[in-house]
């Protein structure tokens, strides 16, 4: 059998001529080096869910800040490590960046990440996430306090649902519980799934996102008892802090934000900086944040990366104390 | 009555037919190329209906996870690789019918038996949306465990002609899929202290190796000794199946169905589940159970209806309680977000029209699919007319492409790859592919299950028959694995017998 090639598929001497001429004219009007951004940016989200959908919002308001395209590319796996390796050994150029947050903390002290949050350059905050406490309606425990007693005199260990071993979820409870002085058992659960355990029956509590609580709790079937974070924010459903309810000290929130690989020229990082700033501004990102159940807020690159060394050094010691850091420092 | 009509007025605009049919459009292509999924075609444009009104961006979202769901038999019946785990088991009969001619046959009965299955899943919620829910919250690690464990017995009808060659497959399947971050304590296995291995093997990758780089071998091998190669089905014709085959799988088409609502309504299982179900349940009610795996038309309705019918059996805990049970419905869970649909209990008192409408865009987006693949029958079969040596080289591109974009990861083109000619090697060996493929599907879900079941109870394996459910699937699991060894023993004398003689 032969094949003949075609001769419609080859070029022809006008199609090449025309090719020419375009290449041509690019080349002569390259040299003067043209202003960030010059193409597509490429935002690396780690997990899917919730999380993604936030990043395809804050990248498609981006988009419209920076006048080039700004799209999510999803690379998940190893609790986060997999996304932050990449953009660790991408190009210093601003066309790639990652849609961050403390599991660059948790996963590094868990050991499975080689370099910690100051190998990457931060950009921006654009968000943070209150994880709340929630428990089945008629287990009748309706603050913390109630819930407290009943575990205590039941003398047996409380089942709380987290979002796995090691996550911040499983952080946040344990650093409650221990204030709490109540023995427990946490039971990993990925995303999503912890509601319909709870209303299962198969575990007492478990600490979410309020997103994930709030058509339960309108129905009456799951109630809400705290949020994590020292101050009152808005949130899907109505509660108090865990602090104000007898787990005093209790601080922990997730940050959300950008950060882009060590060596990106720092008018790059203002660019990006100016362009998160006015997304997480809009009214468009105010309205996703109420529906998709976090808070925004924006906070500039210095500001963010002093913060994030705080948060850092934080959950270090909160996973020696849980046992769970493989570095320890 | 007003709701509905307000409901209908609402969802039969021509935003909503232009959204669905994109939607219908893109899930298609991304179902019928394996590697690119479903989920990934749901994740491309759920920010194209950031700026929609709701019906529209809800009619585009059900109809790209819908028009996946079906664009996977496509590539499962043509070139014998399943374009989504979920048509994995109509690879089975789809590809021997293929190879008779019967390629329009296959993919119109596909398709076909998937809008039923479909539609029947949808039927099924409308009535018992509630109760539903409730059973399917009623699954937890323990019962889920026993349920899979219950769909690892249907290794026993997969493997052919030799049990042992079938379990030895099976294995293999669920030690592949250790490697990699262990799900529970995050503790690295079979990585080398590498980062990159730490990604572990991911279904998709593992599962186009298996089945494409051992077609794709075998074709060029063929090819490059020279060999007259036969085009396959050089005359395909496209007809259509007749409404009597149809209406001869009512039994079939209505227990695949069944089978898929109740297995797709519990959060954490899915389509490839259902699918083998199905078939393994169909192969054991049929009159002819040695045609499965020949080419038997009940062979593809079964996985089809099934898998389809996950669709709407996912929508039971998304809508009626918020929950989604994969990484799809998560998506789409994200998409009414967005849009400011909180789905729950509250939805039905607060919000019945856009129930309603839900339902209406969910059959649309069935019909539509259902009627976009029909006519696209005339094209796909055209395939089987290109020269199979050059159409394997299109199958490889595909497949690396296809890998590559599952997590943007160049280690899983090398993942794909070495499955592949791993299990090239396997096959010639004997050891069939499908319980490999079963075992890789399972394997997460048994081990992540039935350890998240063992901290609940703190160590007591007692959880594990604690439930009546638990107990049912572990009993007809005995049952299937009983029957086997009696059908075992009592051949043998046959066979040695016969050797004898």
């Amino acid at each position: 059998m032969t094949y003949q090639i075609d001769p419609r598929t080859t070029l022809r001497p006008t199609t090449a001529a025309a090719v020419a001429a375009l290449v041509l004219a690019v080349a002569v009007s390259g040299p003067a080096r043209a202003e960030f951004p010059e193409k597509t940016i490429e935002m690396t989200t780690l997990f899917g869910g919730p999380a993604q959908t936030t990043s395809q919002v804050l990248a498609d308001l981006m988009s419209k800040a920076i006048g080039q395209p700004v799209i999510t590319v999803s690379r998940p796996g190893g609790g986060g490590a997999i996304g932050y390796t990449y953009i660790h050994s991408a190009a210093p150029d601003g066309y790639n960046i990652v849609f961050s947050s403390n599991s660059i903390s948790t996963v590094y002290w868990q050991g499975k990440l080689p370099f910690n949050y100051a190998e990457l350059a931060p950009i921006a905050q654009t968000g943070v996430e209150v994880p709340v406490l929630a428990v089945r309606a008629d287990a009748g425990w309706k603050t913390l306090k109630d819930l407290q007693k009943a575990a205590k005199e039941s003398g047996k260990k409380l089942r709380v649902g987290v979002s796995g071993l090691g996550s911040f979820t499983h952080l946040a409870s344990a650093a409650l519980f221990d204030r709490l002085d109540i023995p427990v058992v946490y039971i990993p659960y990925g995303e999503g799934r912890a509601p319909a355990e709870l209303l299962g029956g198969r575990i007492d509590a478990a600490l979410q996102w309020s997103s994930q609580f709030a058509p339960h709790v309108k129905a009456g079937t799951i109630d809400v008892l705290c949020m994590t974070s020292k101050e009152k924010v808005k949130l899907a459903v109505e509660t108090e802090t865990c602090d104000s309810q007898g787990a005093t000290g209790l601080d922990l929130t997730i940050w959300r934000g950008l950060h882009a690989p060590k060596g990106t020229p720092p008018e790059v990082i203002a660019k990006l900086q100016d362009a998160a700033k006015s997304a997480v501004a809009s009214p468009d990102y105010a309205k996703a944040a109420d529906n998709l159940g976090f808070t925004p807020l924006y906070k500039s690159a210095a500001d963010f990366g002093s913060m994030i060394a705080e948060s850092d050094k934080e959950i270090g010691q909160l996973m020696t104390k849980l046992g769970i850091n493989k570095v320890s420092k | 009555m007003d709701t509905f009509i307000a409901a209908l007025s609402m969802s039969m605009s021509w935003s909503t037919l232009v959204a669905s049919v994109f939607g219908a459009a893109v899930g298609l292509i991304f179902g019928a190329i394996p590697g690119l999924t479903y989920s990934m075609a749901l994740a491309m444009v759920l920010p194209i209906t950031f700026t929609m009104s709701h019906e529209p961006a809800i009619a585009m979202l059900l109809a790209t996870y819908i028009g996946g769901m079906t664009g996977g038999a496509v590539s499962a019946i043509l070139i014998g690789v399943p374009g989504t785990p979920s048509a994995a088991a109509t690879v089975i009969d789809g590809e021997h019918m293929a190879k008779q001619g019967k390629a329009s046959i296959a993919v119109g009965i596909a398709t076909i038996a998937g809008c039923i299955g479909g539609i029947l899943s949808l039927v099924v919620m409308m009535s018992s949306v509630d109760a539903l829910a409730r059973v399917a919250i009623s699954f937890g690690p323990a019962e889920i465990t026993a349920l899979v464990v219950f769909g690892l017995s249907t290794i026993c009808g997969l493997a052919g002609g030799s049990l042992v060659k079938g379990l030895i497959g099976g294995v293999i399947g669920l030690m592949l899929m250790n490697i990699g971050q262990d799900p529970i304590d995050g503790v690295p296995r079979f990585t080398f202290g590498t980062t990159t291995m730490l990604q572990g093997v991911d279904l998709l990758v593992a599962m186009i190796g298996l089945f494409a780089v051992p077609h794709v071998v075998t074709v060029l091998g063929t090819y490059w000794r020279g060999k007259e190669m036969r085009i396959e089905a050089g005359d395909v014709r496209t007809e259509l199946p007749s409404l009597r085959l149809l209406f001869a799988q009512k039994w079939n088409l209505l227990r695949s169905s069944l089978i898929g609502t109740v297995v797709g309504a519990i959060p954490g299982t899915g389509g490839p589940i259902a699918a083998f179900l199905a078939y393994d349940q169909a192969r054991r009610w049929s009159k002819h159970p040695e045609r499965f795996g020949k080419g038997e038309v009940s062979g593809v309705v079964a996985p089809e209806a099934s898998n389809h019918a996950v669709t709407g059996g996912a929508m039971i805990p998304l809508i009626g309680l918020g929950i989604p049970g994969d990484p799809a419905t998560a998506i789409i869970l994200g998409g009414l977000l967005i849009h400011g649909i909180q789905p729950g209990p509250l939805l039905f008192m607060e919000k019945p029209d856009v129930i309603m409408s839900i339902y209406l865009l969910f059959v649309l987006a069935y019909l539509i699919t259902a009627v976009i693949q029909l006519f696209g029958v005339r094209v796909f079969v055209k395939a089987l007319r290109v020269p199979p040596h050059l159409m394997a080289l299109g199958i490889m591109v595909m497949c690396v492409v296809g890998s590559f974009a599952i997590r943007n990861s160049l280690f899983d083109v090398g993942v794909m790859c070495t499955v592949g000619f791993v299990a090239y090697w396997l096959i010639k060996g004997g050891i069939p592919v499908t319980p490999i493929l079963l075992g890789l599907v399972l394997g997460p879900t048994l081990e992540r299950e039935s350890r998240t079941a063992l901290i609940m109870s703190e160590g007591s394996p007692s959880i594990f028959v604690d439930s009546y459910t638990g107990l049912l699937f572990w009993g007809l699991a005995a049952l299937i694995l009983i029957g086997q060894v009696i059908t075992i023993v009592r051949s043998k004398p046959a066979a040695s017998a016969a050797g004898k003689s």
